[in-house]
């Protein structure tokens, strides 16, 4: 019953603000009488007034408040709030994106097909600001979407604590976990030494005349490196491996509230009866140990923890260095356990900012990607139909969403064909959209990782300012140049 | 303006042509051939053809919405594409063309600021055009409900919401009904009165006809002819009479007259055009408010479109009847040039006094409409200053602002 109240709470408050913002974009574009501004106001008003639009919006409105009932993760507070947080941005991003490739693909090939052009371009507006009144329109209309489910989700990821009824340990992990903006620093393995080894062991192996035989050299090379590898991350029982992290570059390191965290997964070599391993984890300057006397402090935590699913814990901040210094050491105690045990993906986090003020970077970087998604549909109208213009714009997208895995994938093309590798897959591989991995929001919102501003503004130099700028001119030059009518005799 | 001193001419098309190539770019249709436009500002040029004859096609090189395979155009001087010069010149394609989801006050809000006219400015040419066009009442219904002919009124609208010193009108009347048409054909003859020049591509001859100073006829791409429609549709085997209703008698001796240099004489009574009748016939159902939810009845000029000094005094009825064609198009149109330009530089003055401005306007060419009146034989022309009483009598007992009819001082005082 009071979710329902609140469903309808939301829902109301949500029609309210898109009315009030629709409204408000209105008067403002009302106010400006330059031609790009008054094409602006009318592809907006168009799209607003367009039944897509309208779809979309009920979409979303119904679903997300929805989710935030429905979804529940893994039963924990922090496990709600990841899934209706990455579902919810995903969804928005997703959904919004569709809208936006629809519209600027539909706005001026609309107006070239059903000729209103011909009423436009004869007046005194260039055709480089029809294109950009376009733009901005179809920007707006994207502004004041993202916004409006912005403030949606929002405001959902703050009521979940509010109407789960979870204990205060959920709700203090969910603090540290989530509603935070942390950076984590993950320690990288020295690819070049361990290929050098295997490079060694190869070699070995091949003077003692002991290479498996019906193995080609690359294979075999490949299995020596995956088995350094290997070795390197693995920690048998009895063993000890140290992390070492520089650059920890802590706010307020001497307060006893911050904290920093350690986060991990295990993997076993044999999976233990009961899926349990236990962790030994020593935190702080351990050379310490070798040097003698104790200046920062060094924390010891011993966990028994199940095995393949991600752990964190906290240790004071005062672990690090004044010169941002901090080596995590683990463990593998041989009296507790009987495996080899690899902790993978270990990562140091520590606080930098408010997850409201990440949040609001991460609604930022959608923008981004649907502004570069509206110049794309609108350069693309400038010489292409509707259907090809559309079918390209989403192609162009899906691209985006699997980019650094096409790249992964095909990377083994730039041994055997370089130069067309280099010189034409990657360019236009370059080119495309990157939507995935760190490009996407559910990247930064769902571990509280912050999405650092530098970052957010080489995001936007590339994708908006190179490629949107790129194929902004392109269309815009392409427009001034074409003919607008079509031959009827 | 200084493009238009150096070029003589409104229009001039040189060696204008056009070729489609197929889709395979193989076998070329010509569609426009070795044009050679010319027209001089302050007419009325009729562009006459059957369909597919390259009307059109030309129209569009002149707009710069298809480019020329060889040859040039030039509209006021210069390209269309610069905005200078496209600010001077109002387009009413030959289909509306018209965004359906906007209303019709938000079409002319749209185009009046694609022109970047000031707030104010827009504002009243807005309302003033809606009156004009007979949509005041539905300034808020969105194109889309709108039947062909009130979106061409609206067409029509966004075209002079400029005040264009050209207007390039595309079969202007298609889709309008016979009132809409007359009272559109009237609004052309005032405008290039007050010295605009307009290009009328219509294969409606009859309203080319009514209208036209001068004529060119375009077949296959070529042109066929061009010249006055007097120099082209004079009879110069036959002499008209009208007069009175005449005595027996009379007529009898007109008979022998005629007779007398061995001529036959054909006695009639002259029918009421069809136009005529069905304008009798709305304008008495307009007198009796019948209610519609179609289109008004427009105010024919007013507002800033008449707010100009008349340079034409003659009306093209006189110059049909006259020898003399072209006697001075050229002076007049640098005093026309000017004058339009100055409300685009002090516009609010211009606009907001309107009413003031008018009725000294007003005074100004009494003279002038009842000339024109007199000189229309048609009994439906007598006749139009009764449905212009009518129609005023219902806007001046509601509104207040510049919608007054210059063809009708004595009632515009009346009402003061």
């Amino acid at each position: 019953m009071n979710n329902l109240i609140l469903f309808v709470l939301f829902c109301l408050i949500a029609s309210l603000l898109y009315l009030f913002m629709t409204w408000l974009t209105g008067l403002v574009l009302g106010l400006g009488s330059s031609g790009i501004v008054a094409v602006a106001k009318v592809t907006f008003s168009h799209a607003i007034r367009m039944k897509i639009a309208v779809v979309v919006l009920l979409l979303l409105i119904v679903l997300l408040p929805l989710m935030s009932m429905i979804i529940d993760g893994d039963g924990t507070l922090v496990g709600k709030l990841q899934t209706f947080s990455s579902y919810g941005l995903g969804l928005v991003g997703f959904l919004l994106s569709i809208l936006t490739i629809a519209i600027s693909c539909f706005t001026l090939s609309n107006d070239l097909k059903r000729n209103h052009i011909y009423l436009t371009v004869t007046k005194p507006i260039r055709r480089f600001e029809l294109v950009f009144g376009k733009l901005l329109g179809t920007v707006l209309l994207n502004l004041i979407l993202l916004t409006l489910f912005g403030s949606i989700l929002y405001g959902g990821i703050l009521l979940i604590p509010l109407i789960s009824d979870a204990p205060h340990s959920e709700t203090a992990r969910a603090k540290h976990e989530f509603f935070t903006a942390r950076i984590g620093l993950k320690p990288e393995l020295d690819m070049e030494t361990l290929s050098q080894k295997a490079r060694e062991r190869f070699e070995a192996l091949k003077t003692k005349k002991q290479l498996p035989e019906g193995m080609s050299v690359s294979r075999v090379m490949a299995e020596l490196h995956s088995e350094e590898v290997m070795k390197a991350k693995s920690v048998a029982p009895g063993r000890q491996k140290v992390w070492e992290f520089e650059n920890v570059r802590i706010k307020n390191p001497q307060d006893p509230n911050t904290v920093i965290f350690i986060r991990y997964k295990y993997q076993t070599s044999v999976e233990p009866s009961d899926g349990q391993v236990f962790g030994q984890w020593r935190i702080g300057d351990l050379r310490q140990y070798d040097a003698g006397g104790m200046t920062t402090q060094i924390y010891g935590i011993d966990r028994q923890e199940a095995t393949r699913t991600v752990h964190e814990f906290a240790v004071p901040a005062d672990a690090v260095t004044s010169d941002g210094y901090l080596a995590v050491a683990f463990r593998n105690d041989p009296g507790l356990n009987r495996t080899v045990i690899i902790p993978e993906d270990v990562e140091v986090l520590y606080r930098t900012g408010t997850f409201t003020g990440n949040y609001f970077r991460v609604i930022v970087l959608i923008f981004v990607q649907l502004i570069f998604l509206s110049i794309l549909g609108i350069a693309l109208t400038t010489f292409l139909s509707f259907p090809i213009a559309i079918l390209f714009s989403v192609s162009v997208f899906f691209v985006g969403l699997i980019n650094f895995f096409i790249i992964d994938a095909i990377e083994a093309l730039g041994k055997t064909m370089f130069i067309v590798y280099n010189f034409i897959i990657k360019p236009i591989l370059w080119f495309l959209p990157h939507f995935d991995q760190m490009y996407q929001p559910g990247w930064y919102i769902v571990d509280g990782k912050t999405l650092e501003w530098t970052f957010l503004f080489s995001t936007i130099g590339t994708t908006l300012c190179i490629k949107g700028l790129l194929l902004l001119l392109a269309g815009m030059f392409i427009f001034s140049r074409r003919e607008v009518a079509k031959a009827v005799v | 303006m200084v493009v238009m001193t150096e070029n003589q001419y409104a229009i001039e098309t040189i060696s204008l042509t056009k070729i489609f190539p197929d889709w395979w770019g193989r076998s070329k249709v010509i569609a426009v051939e070795d044009l050679n436009l010319k027209i001089k500002p302050n007419e009325i040029y009729g562009f006459l053809g059957p369909n597919g004859s390259g009307k059109t096609t030309t129209l569009k090189m002149l707009l710069n919405l298809l480019h020329p395979t060889k040859g040039a155009a030039f509209v006021m001087g210069g390209s269309i594409s610069n905005p200078k010069i496209s600010a001077r010149v109002g387009y009413l394609p030959e289909d509306s063309y018209l965004y359906k989801y906007l209303t019709a006050r938000e079409t002319l809000e749209f185009y009046g600021r694609i022109f970047g006219l000031p707030n104010d400015v827009r504002k009243a040419r807005i309302e003033t055009l809606l009156e004009m066009v007979g949509l005041a009442g539905m300034g808020n219904r969105p194109i889309g409900t709108f039947s062909k002919g009130m979106a061409r009124r609206i067409g029509l609208a966004q075209a002079l919401i400029n005040d264009p010193d050209l207007l390039i009108l595309d079969e202007p009347t298609s889709g309008m009904d016979p009132m809409g048409t007359r009272q559109m054909k009237d609004l052309f003859v005032e405008l290039v009165k007050r010295g605009k020049t307009i290009l009328l591509c219509s294969h409606l001859l009859a309203d080319v006809e009514d209208v036209c100073d001068r004529i060119g006829i375009l077949y296959g791409g070529k042109m066929q002819i061009e010249g006055t429609v007097k120099e082209l549709l004079l009879q110069k085997e036959e002499t008209q009479i009208r007069v009175a209703k005449l005595s027996e008698q009379s007529l009898q001796k007109m008979k022998e007259i005629a007779a007398s240099e061995g001529k036959t004489l054909g006695i009639e009574n002259p029918m009421d055009k069809l136009e005529s009748f069905f304008v009798k016939i709305v304008t008495h159902a307009r007198q009796q408010k019948r209610r519609t939810s179609g289109a008004d009845a427009g105010t024919g000029i007013s507002g800033f479109l008449a707010d100009k000094p008349v340079v034409r005094e003659e009306t093209i009825l006189d110059k049909l009847v006259s020898a003399n064609i072209q006697a001075e198009p050229e002076a007049e149109v640098s005093v026309d040039v000017t004058q339009t330009e100055t409300p685009r530089s002090k516009p609010v003055d211009a606009d907001n006094q309107l009413l003031q401005k008018l009725s000294q306007r007003t005074v100004e060419s009494t003279p002038i409409n009842p000339a024109a009146a007199n000189n229309k034989s048609s009994p439906v022309k007598e006749e139009k200053p009764e449905v212009k009483k009518d129609v005023l009598n219902e806007l001046i007992g509601k509104k207040d602002d510049g919608q007054t009819e210059i063809t009708h001082p004595e009632k515009n005082q009346e009402e003061e």
